[in-house]
């Protein structure tokens, strides 16, 4: 599609004038092109990681539990299989709640008053 | 296995080699992340293959959606870090690199001929066949059977990580 | 489980052929016949809605009321100078737009249109759509960045964190489908979710995921919620804002790139509506009726249609809500929208999975509706 473009558009140069400079809602660019850095993208990435190597571990139990469940998986009790699973969340949502009240999960230090303790 | 699916199999392995030498010897940091996305795309094609199927899904979903992130964010915000160059590690650091490097030759080759030999002796079963066999059953029963001390493990240490992680990220 | 796709559908119905030449065409069909043109057609569907809403008339020009804009949009798109901002990064400037489209077409390959109509029932189906859908987020963080705009770049950073957060509630969500129906086939959890006038089906099917427990019926919103979040729609479009971050990621993409990306935006809104309907409101499962038990048989062909027909009806439904969401409900700003995620949303999905599996755990795994069927009739 991106070839199709190219054969049906004019021509023209990216370069003429003040054209090809990036847009500010018509003001000239102030500063460079840098953001300051933000650690709280960073905490967020780890964060999902973390939760999302647990949503990977999870699957695999879950997609058996049915037939434990229903008693079709010789070696493998209900309850036990629930209580696994039970644990593996509940631990990851004791590390969520640790987070949430140390303030870790702010997405602005300081305005909504829960400010990360030392 | 058909010619068509071979194909793709050589196309993947040809993009994760390809990427992740340019991973290693790309000047450009961010550039070099980029290949690493795609290395970690041609590795879950290559786990395909082997039959691994939710390993493959896992791969993504962890890797590309989560480490790619997390390495292009610290690149993207990080001013010196995107100014950091290859050409600026001076070259007398290479010295020993090439040594070690040379050293291990003799170790590669022999794990070489031993996998060239286990290959030998179990071949791959067909991928048609065994492409619809219950295999994220299998693991499933496994972690909740045999393998449930692993599994409850991960669990202490993804939160071990998340701790550490967000205690090293607070300001001091 | 039989493959039941395209490919092997359109070989014993049309019989000519070798297989690879069928899905070939069923991979291009998928993408021409389903993915492009709902994706042209949602941006005449979303003028027209929003028009309807703000009492005015909305295009009405092009073609009779106003259905054939789309192509002319994309004409006009086609057409326009290919601009490349100056200090952006070419390369990526070209790739992310192509990551973005990817990993939003890719998804229709798996989605369950009908019995028969499968792209391509893998055994790890929902897990593949979850993790095609990942690939927009390093596309628009790449394509941020290469457009040398520092507000692209923020509505970038923005965007991804976003879609990575939202990840989260989304998978957690459709754990309770597969707790339920033991499986990542969807293709399998569609069939369970249907109905049967015998006592015999009835053990078999459960009706519709939605109704199964009452923590699933929670899950669907969430995930509902969550499909708007990782598509960037309002109330979740911080990273698109029209007033403040200019366009935010976007920005500096004109002509046919910025088509591409509202391509795939409209594309992906598809997909997350698709899975919903697929995991939680049946597919293409009829209410109260059972096409195996009807009086006459009816061809497969026939079937397959009828199915069709209603899975694009429930996910157009659901569509409609998304669209009707957009003209209603104001944007969150940035830290109110990650608060819902981790505070709000994940504890409730959690909550959610445990709930879902207390309730399999303690009634065997039978939905509400096996359970008043055994309290009528036993």
């Amino acid at each position: 599609m991106m070839g199709a473009g190219a054969l049906l558009r004019p021509r023209s140069k990216s370069n003429i004038g003040d054209k090809g400079i990036a847009y500010e809602c018509g003001e000239l660019p102030v500063g460079s092109a840098w953001v300051k850095f933000n650690i709280r993208f960073y905490v967020i990435a780890i964060v999902f990681i973390v939760f999302d190597v647990e949503m990977a571990a999870i699957f695999p139990p879950a997609t058996i539990f049915r037939d434990a469940v229903l008693g079709q998986t010789p070696g493998l009790s209900p309850a036990l299989v629930f209580l696994e699973l039970f644990l593996f969340v509940g631990l990851l949502v004791a590390g969520l709640i640790y987070c949430w009240v140390r303030g870790d999960l702010e997405w602005v230090k300081g305005i909504t008053g829960a400010v990360p303790k030392k | 296995m058909s010619n068509g699916l071979k194909l793709v199999l050589f196309a993947a392995q040809l993009l994760t080699v390809a990427s992740a030498i340019l991973v290693a010897l790309h000047p450009n940091v961010l550039y070099a992340s980029v290949s690493l996305l795609f290395a970690f795309l041609g590795v879950a094609v290559m786990f395909v293959y082997a039959g691994a199927d939710f390993i493959a899904g896992a791969q993504v979903i962890v890797y590309v959606g989560g480490v790619t992130i997390l390495i292009l964010f610290a690149i993207m915000l990080t001013q010196w870090l995107y100014k950091m160059n290859l050409k600026d590690v001076p070259a007398k650091l290479g010295i020993p690199v090439v040594i070690v490097g040379v050293g291990l030759i003799p170790a590669l080759y022999k794990v070489m001929r031993e996998l060239a030999a286990f290959v030998e002796k179990n071949p791959a079963p067909d991928l048609e066949k065994f492409a619809n066999l219950p295999k994220t059953g299998v693991i499933g029963q496994a972690l909740l059977s045999n393998y449930v001390l692993p599994f409850e493990a991960i669990t202490i240490l993804l939160l071990g990580a998340l701790v550490g992680a967000v205690w090293l990220a607070r300001p001091r | 489980m039989n493959s039941a796709n395209f490919a092997n559908s359109l070989q014993t119905w049309i019989g000519i052929g070798p297989l690879w030449i069928w899905a070939i065409v069923s991979a291009l069909a998928v993408l021409f016949l389903l993915a492009l043109p709902f994706g042209g057609f949602a941006t005449y569907v979303e003028r027209k809605i929003a028009a309807d809403m703000q009492d005015r008339v909305g295009p009405n020009r092009v073609g009779p009321y106003g259905i054939l804009q789309f192509i002319a949009d994309a004409f006009k798109m086609l057409g326009k100078e290919d601009f490349i901002p100056l200090g952006c990064d070419k390369f990526l400037f070209n790739l992310a737009p192509v990551l973005v489209v990817m990993g939003a077409c890719a998804a229709f390959a798996a989605l369950p249109l009908s019995k028969y109509l499968i792209g391509a029932d893998v055994n790890i189906g929902i897990l593949f759509i979850l993790s095609v859908t990942t690939l927009i987020a390093p596309g628009i963080l790449l394509g941020s960045w290469s457009s040398a705009n520092k507000w692209s770049l923020l509505g970038g950073l923005r965007a991804a964190a976003q879609i990575v957060s939202y990840e989260i509630p989304v998978a957690l969500s459709i754990l309770p489908v597969i707790l339920i129906s033991g499986s990542l086939q969807i293709g399998r959890m569609v069939e369970l979710q249907g109905w049967s006038w015998t006592a015999e089906g009835l053990k078999q099917f459960h009706f519709w995921n939605a109704f199964h427990n009452p923590f699933t019926f929670i899950s669907m919103i969430l995930l509902f919620i969550g499909g708007l979040a990782e598509t960037n729609r309002i109330p979740f479009d911080l990273p698109e804002a029209e007033s403040e971050l200019v366009s935010g990621f976007n920005t500096e993409f004109s002509g046919m790139r910025f088509g591409l990306y509202a391509l795939a935006e409209f594309a992906d809104v598809f997909v997350m509506c698709a899975i919903v309907t697929a995991l939680y409101l049946g597919g293409w499962q009829i209410p109260f009726l059972n096409l195996d038990e009807l009086w006459v048989t009816l061809p497969t062909f026939l079937i397959a249609l009828i199915q069709l027909t209603v899975f694009l009806a429930k996910t157009f439904t659901l569509v409609f809500v998304v669209m009707w969401l957009r003209w209603t409900l104001p944007r969150l700003r940035v830290d109110q929208l990650m608060g819902l995620c981790w505070k709000g949303l994940v504890p409730i999905a959690l909550f959610n999975v445990l709930g879902t599996a207390a309730w399999m755990w303690i009634f065997k795994g039978q939905s509400i509706a096996q359970l008043l069927y055994k309290l009528v009739s036993g």
